[in-house]
């Protein structure tokens, strides 16, 4: 089925819509028209909100957990570098100001991570360019992933080079709504979570940043809807477009 | 404009709080945490039923929460109904993806719901004050029952289905037409 292009609802369309938004059964295309829709009909959102409202009275049943004491702890370094610093506030002496500047930034933990990331990131891709500069022979990719959507159509392949090289190409275009992008992750290993390894705006061929991260048979890519900035958690938070595993070429 | 006289502005404790985690006050982000995380914690449990998921969807939540304060307008909703959102978006990515990677031993609609999370038992506990019980009251328990597995357990039209043992078909027009029906009690 062809996406509906009709953009007038009629009301009672328009509340069950909503209402089988706020349940969370709309899947992937669906999820993102709805959301996209949120933005622009008013009437859409207010229904939304009358059902959230509504559902919430079943939430509020829900037994109350206390939450582990690391909880709090992982929230403050998720927001970390967002948070106004309290100090921030407090008056500081004129002649203070330049020294305390240049003390903030020395001792400023993400400028050194920066530092030493660009640094490594340079190491990698120095060795990368240099391996590749050797060897253009090896052109053949070592594995493949082919991403599939829902409806199991080819969206896009992943293909990974002896040089240590991965890049993505897509088979189909993707519709990304204004504000949007697509993120690409791979995923080795529960424990640690997919890690995001591209960020696109659109449907193009890209190289991805797989740095030192693991790469093996079997491993998980996948394609994601997320804001343009990527996913604000790290984690994929989108509907997935798109995802398969590699495998070995012969 | 003229129609916003109409509706209603929230300024409440949660409101003034997401107000000033916009402007990247911590103490208000926690203030928000020590009155909705064990709550919110019930929420996302019932939905993925692990407790390390449950923490992990209410982490990223408030740290959601923190990061789009700047996007909540309280012309629009109340605060409570968008941190509950972001709570429940978040847990149903993680459901959808722990389903689709499919490297986990147990999918977790498969593992069972606690009996406190069972339609009925919900519907129980729901407050007599609250419109919706009433709406949810004059439909068929089968019918309320697909809507509620849908919300408090976060599954899909498929997994209704599967659990129901009905045609998808039927699931979706029967909780379609249910959402009808409680819009129009509800008003």
């Amino acid at each position: 089925m062809s996406p509906s292009r009709d953009d007038q609802l009629s009301p009672p369309e328009r509340d069950a819509l909503a209402g089988e938004y706020v349940l969370g059964l709309l899947d992937g295309a669906e999820y993102a028209a709805a959301e996209g829709r949120l933005d622009t009909d008013r009437d859409f959102a207010a229904s939304v909100e009358r059902w959230r409202r509504h559902f919430f009275a079943l939430d509020a049943t829900a037994m109350p957990v206390t939450p582990s004491a690391e909880l709090w702890s992982g929230i403050e370094s998720g927001i970390a570098g967002l948070a106004q610093p309290a100090a921030r506030t407090a008056p500081t002496l004129p002649g203070a100001a330049g020294s305390s500047r240049f003390a903030d930034w020395w001792s400023s933990l993400f400028i050194w991570r920066g530092a030493a990331f660009a640094g490594a990131l340079a190491t990698i891709l120095l060795a990368v360019g240099l391996v590749g500069a050797l060897d253009r022979a090896k052109r053949q990719p070592l594995m493949v992933a082919v991403l599939l959507t829902e409806g199991n159509a080819a969206a896009a392949v992943v293909n990974t080079f002896a040089d240590g090289r991965v890049e993505m190409l897509p088979l189909q275009s993707i519709d990304v709504p204004a504000g949007k992008a697509l993120e690409i992750w791979t995923l080795w290993d529960r424990a640690v979570g997919p890690r995001s390894v591209g960020l696109i705006d659109r449907a193009r061929s890209t190289p991805l940043r797989l740095d030192n991260l693991p790469l093996g048979n079997g491993q998980l890519f996948e394609i994601t809807l997320e804001p343009a900035s990527g996913s604000p958690t790290g984690r994929p938070t989108g509907p997935i477009i798109a995802k398969g595993t590699t495998s070995q070429r012969l | 404009m003229a129609s916003d006289a109409t509706q209603p502005r929230y300024t409440g404790e949660i409101e003034t709080a997401l107000l000033a985690c916009a402007a990247g006050d911590k103490n208000a982000l926690r203030r928000i945490y020590e009155a909705e995380s064990p709550r919110m914690l019930g929420v996302a449990q019932r939905l993925l039923k692990r407790r390390a998921l449950a923490e992990e969807a209410v982490q990223d939540a408030f740290v959601l929460i923190f990061r789009h304060a700047g996007r909540f307008d309280p012309e629009r909703g109340a605060g409570l109904t968008w941190i509950y959102a972001i709570l429940r978006n978040r847990s149903l990515s993680i459901l959808r993806d722990e389903k689709r990677t499919e490297t986990s031993d147990t999918p977790i609609a498969e593992e069972t719901a606690s009996e406190e999370d069972d339609p009925e038992t919900v519907m129980a506990k729901l407050s007599d004050a609250s419109a919706l019980r009433a709406c949810l009251e004059m439909l068929t328990p089968q019918r309320r029952g697909l809507v509620l597995l849908a919300f408090v357990q976060g599954l899909t039209h498929g997994e209704i289905a599967g659990r129901l043992k009905l045609p998808l078909g039927t699931v979706k027009s029967w909780i379609r037409r249910s959402l009808l029906s409680l819009k129009e009690c509800l008003g």
